[in-house]
């Protein structure tokens, strides 16, 4: 975990929440650093949406302390919550004005108006790709084309720290895509992003630090290879015949945690499934064998998920 | 800047929902054109609780007589003096016939009394004589009074056969109590007089003097025979005609004269027969007429002391105090019933408009709890708490449009009442405007109340439309304000509708609208209105 800094963008410490007898969250902190893209994993009910309601002011901690931009941030700063974005899990636009209309109101609310409103307006559409239906209302829009419109209206005002809960749920591929462009290009313009998702290949695509939540507690806040690095690789294999003292080699080979034997063959627990694969073959050379079947398995974010919280992603 | 664009941003919204344009300018049009339809003419009309009769008056009138006393104005006027004596009758005076069986054809009278233009001669000639110059009227029967021979006309809906008969018992009394002490005034007044001495005297002259009656006579005669032969004066003048002879025997032979005289008188044979030749009438001399003839009238005077017979009025007949006339119970018939189809102009509109701009101004209650409810449905309350707005700004921003919706609302139903169906706004048309605003802050803050409790469109629905209906009830929004029994009107007061209608009904239906009484209506719909957007306020969660 990386340690304080001064300069966090957002600094949550130890901040907890109750609704009636049921903990949401239970003395969470972490730091989230400018320009980061930062991942924030959980299952149902760990927390997540909880917390990103205090980021985004919309809720005020029972305890501890939320920090924006160095500054104690509560649900009355108003003028912190202009800094804001959110993308909301459900979607937050008019259904019934045109998608150009959804923003000008949201641009509106948060101070712009004239021609900088307009040109982002229209800056927005073009990278969401919806220009050709700035001028339809957004209940007829696809279930993409709403969240793509849902992202442009959070990022509409410039905000400095962008919260997206779960911005691609249910969308098409199309439109995934798009929304990743959008969330790229707006981290490598500067914006550090808070971002959700149930998608463990999105949060290992896009962000850099990812925290895992659950029970209101946070369980591991790394970057993804230190993720990664709490599990280890294994790999299965046979042998076509069996040669005298081979558990003892396997076993002293650099690289191999541990060497198990059941009646599926051999399990070696590694550190680099390659460069064990390669010494594992000479070995097998020097003991007169061959491997007759190789099976190996990486450490994934959904696995170390699974170590760390004990269930699921979805469950 | 936020509320004002959170505040175009939501009247775009209701702009662009056909829903909410049906609810509130559509909706309220269709209700008072079907409201007028099938609740028919005259409930718009002024309410009274009293008994309305309608009469055309035709009546001539009487002609010139010199020393006439009573009455002074023609006697259809007398009758209707007496009809608006009474506190629980107003008059309506219609112009012509035609009118007024107009309106009993069409149901909208039950009953039209008709005064003929020979009415007052009638009546002036009412009489208990069976023969007179000019010939007498004799109005009475077992009824009452004759209409006909008035020249007095009812006209009846016989559909409304109660109504028409109150009317006419209530209409014969007037006239028995106008009619009666006449003739009887005009009666007694011949009691006694020489005429009618007179007409008694010729009655008896054919008829013999009965020997009673001679019999009876017979200590008159003693005392009168008495009292001369006594006299001094009759002394001296049988001693001048008889010579102081024969007077002294007279005078000594009085005793058995008398005697004789008296035996005679009891002598029934005797009188019948020498009482022959004479009549009764001829005992009834004009002097004994003129001497008796009072003294009758006194007597009956005296005898029925309780009772002035030579009055004409009902009041000095019962020797009671006048009835008061009340002018103020009397009103000349306008048209009211509107023209057309659609009844145009008809008063009806004048309460049938304000009722539903009343009632539908709450309908907002719907609009504004939608507006609520969509941000919830739509996400988009998420973002309106998480952008840099306060909880006043929000509350307010949602408010203005729906105040100028409700604004709009009203006076678009105030202009399509004037401009369509033909209302007037009354002879004060500005004191509208203030109604009209309090109004709507009422409704205003009652829709926040609703919209700040309602989290589902089914809430709102449901709740809304419940709290409207039994508000509407209470108040007479949902059906005429005045047919309302008195203690349920004052009960109504507890409702903002209430006080909305009473000063609609004040500006609008009232020839001298009281400013003071809609300023205090003004202001309660204030203090109703603020104080539902402070339990709004109070109330409102936008977790």
């Amino acid at each position: 975990m990386i340690g304080a800094m001064h300069d966090a963008i957002l600094d949550v410490r130890d901040v907890h929440k109750r609704f009636g007898n049921t903990t949401a969250l239970a003395g969470v902190s972490l730091e989230v650093q400018p320009g980061e893209l930062f991942g924030l994993l959980g299952p149902n009910g760990a927390g997540k949406t909880t917390l990103i309601s205090i980021l985004c002011g919309l809720s005020d901690a029972d305890a501890g302390e939320v920090r924006l931009f160095g500054t104690r941030f509560t649900r009355a700063d108003r003028g912190q919550r202009r800094l804001v974005g959110i993308g909301t899990q459900d979607l937050s636009i008019y259904p019934d004005l045109t998608a150009r209309e959804n923003l000008r109101f949201f641009g509106k609310l948060y101070g712009m108006r004239g021609a900088d409103l307009e040109s982002r307006i229209d800056e927005l559409l073009a990278g969401v790709g919806l220009m050709e239906r700035a001028q339809d209302r957004a209940g007829t829009f696809s279930g993409g084309m709403k969240r793509r419109l849902n992202l442009a209206a959070a990022i509409v005002h410039r905000p400095r720290l962008l919260v997206l809960d779960e911005p691609t749920t249910g969308v098409d591929p199309q439109s995934r895509n798009l929304i990743f462009e959008q969330v790229q290009a707006l981290n490598a313009a500067g914006v550090t992003v808070i971002y959700t998702s149930h998608y463990m290949e999105e949060v290992e695509k896009l962000c850099t630090r990812i925290a895992v939540l659950d029970h209101g507690k946070l369980l591991a806040c790394d970057t993804l290879p230190h993720l990664l690095k709490m599990l280890d690789a294994t790999i299965r294999f046979t042998l076509t015949n069996d040669a005298t003292g081979f558990m003892e080699r396997v076993q002293a080979l650099l690289g191999v945690k541990a060497a198990t034997t059941d009646e599926r063959g051999y399990k070696l627990v590694v550190e680099d499934i390659a460069r064990v694969l390669a010494k594992l073959a000479a070995l097998c050379r020097d003991c007169g064998t061959e491997l007759a079947t190789v099976s190996t398995r990486e450490p994934s974010l959904e696995r170390v998920f699974l170590h760390l919280t004990g269930r699921a992603l979805r469950d | 800047m936020p509320i004002l664009t959170l505040a175009l941003k939501d009247l775009r919204l209701l702009l662009r929902d056909p829903r909410s344009a049906v609810i509130l300018l559509f909706m309220p049009v269709l209700l008072i054109l079907v409201l007028k339809q099938s609740l028919g003419d005259g409930f718009g009309e002024k309410p009274d609780n009293r008994l309305r009769i309608s009469v055309v008056n035709l009546d001539r009138g009487l002609p010139p007589r010199p020393g006439r006393t009573f009455p002074t104005k023609p006697w259809s006027e007398v009758v209707l003096d007496d009809l608006s004596g009474s506190s629980d009758i107003r008059l309506e005076l219609i112009t012509d016939r035609d009118e007024a069986e107009r309106l009993i054809e069409r149901g909208r009278r039950p009953a039209v009394i008709v005064f003929g233009p020979d009415f007052s001669e009638r009546m002036d000639r009412t009489s208990f004589l069976s023969k007179a110059e000019p010939p007498p009227v004799n109005p009475l029967d077992r009824n009452g009074v004759r209409f006909d021979r008035l020249d007095l006309l009812l006209l009846k809906d016989p559909t409304q056969p109660v109504t028409a008969s109150v009317i006419e018992q209530v209409t014969q009394v007037s006239l028995l109590r106008v009619t009666v002490p006449w003739m009887i005034g005009r009666a007694f007044q011949r009691v006694g007089d020489p005429a009618f001495m007179d007409y008694v005297a010729t009655k008896l002259r054919n008829e013999p003097v009965p020997p009673a009656v001679l019999a009876e006579l017979d200590p008159v005669m003693q005392k009168l025979l008495d009292a001369l032969l006594k006299d001094p004066e009759f002394q001296l003048m049988m001693l001048k005609a008889v010579g102081p002879k024969d007077a002294f025997t007279i005078g000594n032979r009085t005793k058995e004269f008398r005697q004789v005289m008296g035996e005679a008188f009891r002598n029934k044979a005797l009188m019948t027969r020498v009482g022959k030749e004479i009549h009764l009438g001829e005992m009834l001399s004009p002097a004994v007429r003129d001497e008796v003839g009072p003294k009758v009238k006194e007597g009956v005077k005296d005898l029925f002391s309780n009772y002035n017979f030579e009055s004409t009025t009902w009041a000095d007949l019962t020797r009671d105090l006048s009835r008061d006339v009340n002018e103020s119970n009397r009103s000349t018939f306008t048209d009211s019933s509107g023209q057309g189809l659609l009844k145009l102009g008809s008063a009806d509109y004048q309460v049938l408009v304000p009722q539903n701009m009343v009632l539908f101004a709450f309908f907002l209650v719907l609009t504004l709890g939608w507006l609520f409810v969509a941000e919830r449905k739509h996400g988009t309350l998420v973002r309106l708490r998480a952008a840099p707005l306060g909880r006043g700004q929000l509350l307010v921003g949602k408010l203005i449009p729906c105040f100028g919706v409700s604004l709009l609302q009203a006076f678009t139903l105030l202009v399509v009442g004037r401009l369509l169906l033909k209302m007037t706004w009354g002879p004060e048309p500005w004191l509208l405007v203030p109604v009209v605003v309090c109004t709507s802050v009422a409704a205003v803050g009652l829709a926040m109340l609703v919209a700040s409790v309602a989290r589902t469109e089914t809430q709102v629905a449901v709740f809304g439309t419940l709290l409207i209906l039994l508000l509407g009830g209470v108040s007479g929004s949902l059906m005429p304000r005045e047919l309302m029994p008195e203690p349920m009107k004052r009960f109504s007061l507890i409702t903002p509708q209430a006080w909305a209608l009473d000063a609609y009904s004040q500006v609008l239906n009232t020839p001298h609208p009281s400013v003071s009484l809609v300023s205090e209506a003004c202001l309660v719909l204030l203090a109703f209105g603020f104080g539902f957007l402070l339990l709004a306020w109070w109330r409102l969660d936008l977790e």
